[in-house]
C-alpha cells in the first residue's frame, strides 16, 4: 500500500521545480507538475519497457500505485539499470512524483528512496555542471 | 616499379589532403573513401534531465549528452549545405499539417510505439562500411531496425514493397556518402510537427566526417506535398564507446491519461 506520509496523501503546495519534458509526451498533458506527492509502500514490480519504465507499489489500504518515469534509454545513459530498482522488490520504498491529472493512482516518478536511505532522483540538467 | 608501387599511397595521401581541406582532418581511409564505420552517439530525443544518486552518503550527478539530437548552424559545420527551419508545404495542405501537429498525441504513429521511419529515426548508432555496401544499425524506442545499403552503383529496386525505412542506395560524392531512399509507406512523418508525406517522398541523407565526428544532413523532397525540397540542419554526431543494446519492448500506456493534445517531443 502506499503508506501515506503524515497519514494522508501529501500534496506539497510548492511548485515542483522540475518541469519534465518527457521523451514520449508532454508531462503537463498528463501529470500535475505543480504538486509533488510522496507515497510510501512496498515495491512489487519493475517493468523495464519503452516508452517509459513503470514502477509498481503495493498498498494495504490505498491499493496499488504505478509510477512511470523516463525511458529505459535515458536511464541507461545516466548509468541506472533495472537492477537498481529491482533490488528493492519486496522492500519498503518512498516515491516522490507528480500525480496523474485524472486522479488515478498513477504518477511520474521523480525520486525513489530505498530502505537503506540511498536514493535516485531526477534533477535539472544544470545540476551536473 | 617504385613509382608504381608508391602510386596508391600517393593517391590516398592526396585524397586525404583534399578531404582535410573540405571538412577537417579525416583519420581513416577505407577503399579510397573516408571510413564512416563505428559506433555513434545515441541521437534519439531524451528528457533533458540528470540523475542524482545518493549512495551510502555519497552524492553523484550524471546527465546525458544530447548533442547528436540537435541541429547545428550550417555555417559552423564544414561541408554542410544551407538549411531551412521548416518544410514549405503546398498552400492547400498547410491546414492539414497544423491539424496533425495540434493533435499530435492522437495522430502520430510514433506516440503509439510506431516506427519513425527514415529520416525521423535520425543517424544510425552504428555504421559498418564495406567495399560494396554500408550497413546501418539503429536503436529506437520502437525497436532496432537495420538498413543494408548497396554502394556498388545499382539502381533502386523496381519490385519492392513500400517500407518505413525505404529502399536505399548509396554513392560517394567526394568524401560524402550520399544515401537516396525511396518507396516509403505514407503513414510516417518526417518531422514531429505533423510533417506528413506522400508515397513520392525521396530522402537524401549525407554523411561525412569532420575530424573524428560524423556529420549527418538530410534533404526531403516530395513534389506531391512540398513546394520545394527541405534541407534540415546538419547534426554533428560524436563517436561513442557505448555498445548497442537491444531496446526493451514498447507498450504505450499514457494515451488514456492525457488531458490535452500537447506535443510529446520525441524527435
Amino acid at each position: 500500500m502506499p503508506k501515506i506520509i503524515n497519514g494522508s496523501l501529501v500534496l506539497a503546495a510548492v511548485f515542483t521545480t522540475i518541469v519534465l519534458v518527457s521523451a514520449h509526451h508532454s508531462t503537463t498533458a498528463e501529470f500535475d507538475v505543480t504538486h509533488k506527492i510522496t507515497i510510501s509502500g512496498t515495491l512489487t514490480k519493475v517493468d523495464w519497457v519503452n516508452p517509459h519504465i513503470v514502477v509498481f507499489m503495493d498498498g494495504k489500504t490505498e491499493g496499488a500505485w504505478k509510477f512511470e518515469s523516463n525511458p529505459p534509454a535515458w536511464f541507461r545513459r545516466v548509468g541506472v539499470s533495472r537492477a537498481d530498482f529491482a533490488k528493492a522488490i519486496g522492500q519498503p520504498v518512498t516515491v516522490e512524483g507528480n500525480r496523474a491529472k485524472d486522479g488515478s493512482r498513477y504518477g511520474y516518478l521523480l525520486k525513489i528512496t530505498y530502505a537503506d536511505g540511498n536514493s535516485l532522483e531526477l534533477v535539472p540538467p544544470s545540476s551536473d555542471r | 616499379m617504385k613509382l608504381r608501387s608508391a602510386l596508391p599511397t600517393l593517391i590516398v595521401l592526396a585524397m586525404a589532403a583534399s578531404m582535410a581541406a573540405q571538412s577537417g582532418p579525416v583519420t581513416n581511409i577505407k577503399g579510397g573513401h573516408p571510413d564512416l564505420s563505428g559506433t555513434w552517439l545515441f541521437s534519439i530525443g531524451l528528457p533533458p534531465l540528470a540523475i542524482k544518486k545518493q549512495t551510502n552518503g555519497a552524492t553523484s550527478i550524471k546527465g546525458i549528452d544530447a548533442s547528436a539530437n540537435q541541429g547545428a548552424a550550417p555555417a559552423n559545420v564544414p561541408g554542410a549545405r544551407p538549411s531551412q527551419p521548416a518544410p514549405v508545404y503546398k498552400p492547400e495542405l498547410r491546414a492539414k499539417v497544423k491539424d496533425l501537429a495540434d493533435h499530435e498525441s492522437k495522430t502520430d504513429e510514433v506516440f503509439y510505439c510506431g516506427k519513425p521511419g527514415t529520416p525521423r529515426i535520425g543517424p544510425p548508432r552504428r555504421i559498418i562500411q564495406m567495399p560494396n555496401e554500408v550497413v546501418f544499425l539503429y536503436e529506437d524506442i520502437s525497436g532496432d531496425p537495420y538498413r543494408i545499403i548497396p554502394t556498388d552503383g545499382r539502381p533502386h529496386k523496381t519490385d519492392g514493397n513500400p517500407t518505413y525505412y525505404g529502399d536505399s542506395v548509396g554513392r560517394w560524392e567526394g568524401n560524402t556518402l550520399v544515401v537516396e531512399a525511396t518507396n516509403f509507406v505514407d503513414s510516417t512523418w518526417f518531422g514531429e510537427d505533423g510533417y506528413f508525406h506522400s508515397d513520392a517522398m525521396r530522402v537524401t541523407e549525407r554523411f561525412w566526417k569532420n575530424g573524428t565526428n560524423l556529420v549527418y544532413q538530410v534533404t526531403v523532397d516530395d513534389p506531391k506535398v512540398l513546394m520545394s525540397p527541405w534541407t534540415m540542419a546538419p547534426r554533428v554526431v560524436k563517436p561513442s564507446t557505448e555498445p548497442l543494446e537491444e531496446s526493451p519492448k514498447c507498450t504505450e500506456a499514457d494515451a488514456k491519461l492525457l488531458v490535452n493534445d500537447d506535443h510529446h517531443g520525441q524527435r
